[in-house]
């Protein structure tokens, strides 16, 4: 009874795959051991028919195309550039747009006129205070001598006017207070990403147009 | 053609380089393919699946044979096609006459060295073969395909199959084996000189 790694080893002994002194054993038995003869020979005539088996020619030519392995056109070196150029003004541009969108909405420097100046640039939250501080001028002012009620009219008003900045002096600094960035700024930034933009894509399409 | 060349350009990312190689070895490709899936349209799809896999990783080549390495690419591509026909099995359409005959096979009518009764008799043995190799389980069917049909050695099938050497002998013994019954049974219908006796009496 042939086992199966006598069928192993005659497999490979077709193949010339067993080492000289396996292959001269494997002979020796071969020439005693009939039925070890028979499976070699229907090993060997499995394996002559594989090999007969016609090649067939390729219906068609497998060569690939650039957008079949989705390769893309090799870009100049100062492709990176422009990218990050365009990216960063992109990025500022929306940031310094949105920014002085956001300014007379948001404060940044209330807290300072507030305290000193009376809250001119402070808007509506910081002029309350400087009100509250008019009455306590006032009293100041009263125990120094008894004025008639003209007077102290007259006086309290000079005082209210000391106090209170100009209205065109508060408008001033409430349009510093909105435009955080010039529009100069926001201009430039604008025009290097539309110009980085165009120059991206003018680089893409003549480095496509040389590829092809 | 300095195929290290080559390889070495298409590493670079050179297309036309690695077109070369495919003009090489699109036949070997397209062959074992075909016997491993049985089926010429599916062949054809698994041959270029395997040529786009192997240029997008051609880098991990590192040497040795680079027949094997794409041999690999191809049984890989190849497993996929049989595991979506398992998933979604289809009944292919055969070409047949209006009296439901089958045709012939059209590719043999193309070879005009072979007469008609050589024709249809190359056309019986390579039905009666494709049938046995389809019988065999799939890691059977590729290591006999590669070592075989491709003329492949054990090494080089031991890498495109991704098994070790001893395991590459023990699954071809057993394939040859598994043929030999099989193709037993097609005795008859076997073209006269490729009669499984005839070696037998040689």
């Amino acid at each position: 009874m042939t086992n199966f790694r006598d069928i192993e080893n005659l497999s490979a002994y077709l193949d010339g795959q067993l080492s000289e002194s396996e292959s001269k054993r494997l002979k020796i038995r071969l020439e005693s051991d009939a039925e070890l003869a028979s499976v070699l020979s229907d090993l060997s005539s499995a394996r002559s028919i594989l090999k007969a088996l016609p090649k067939r020619k390729s219906p068609k030519n497998f060569t690939l195309t650039r957008k079949m392995v989705g390769l893309k056109p090799p870009l100049p070196r100062t492709y990176p550039l422009f990218r990050l150029a365009t990216i960063f003004a992109t990025l500022f541009l929306v940031f310094s747009f949105s920014v002085n969108a956001l300014s007379p909405y948001v404060s940044f420097s209330a807290p300072q006129f507030a305290f000193g100046y009376g809250g001119g640039g402070g808007g509506d939250g910081a002029a309350a205070p400087a009100a509250e501080e008019q009455p306590m001028t006032m009293m100041e002012s009263a125990p120094a001598e008894e004025p008639s009620a003209d007077q102290a009219t007259e006086e309290s008003l000079e005082s209210q006017k000391m106090t209170e900045p100009p209205v065109e002096e508060q408008r001033q600094a409430e349009v510093t207070n909105e435009a955080v960035f010039s529009s100069n700024l926001i201009y430039a930034f604008l025009l290097i990403s539309i110009i980085g933009a165009i120059s991206m894509y003018v680089i893409r399409q003549n480095a496509k147009r040389k590829w092809q | 053609m300095d195929e290290t060349a080559l390889i070495n350009s298409a590493q670079q990312g050179d297309l036309d380089a690695f077109n070369t190689i495919i003009l090489h070895y699109q036949d070997s490709v397209f062959n074992t393919a075909l016997r491993i899936l049985g089926d010429e349209d599916q062949a054809q799809d698994a041959a270029q699946e395997a040529f786009i896999s192997a240029f997008q990783s051609i880098k991990s080549f590192r040497g040795g044979s680079f027949k094997a390495w794409i041999m690999r690419t191809v049984t890989n591509a190849c497993y996929d096609e049989l595991r979506r026909q398992k998933r979604r099995p289809t009944t292919p359409l055969e070409p047949e006459t209006s009296d439901g005959e089958e045709i012939d096979s059209p590719k043999w009518m193309e070879d005009k060295n072979m007469t008609p009764a050589q024709k249809a008799e190359a056309d019986e043995l390579e039905h009666a073969i494709q049938h046995c190799l389809d019988a065999l389980p799939n890691e059977f069917r590729t290591v006999v395909v590669l070592a075989d049909i491709q003329g492949m050695d054990y090494s080089e099938v031991a890498t495109s199959a991704r098994v070790p050497l001893g395991t590459i002998k023990s699954r071809l013994a057993r394939a040859r084996l598994r043929l030999r019954e099989c193709l037993r049974s097609f005795e008859e219908l076997l073209p006269q000189t490729f009669r499984l006796d005839n070696e037998k009496s040689r």
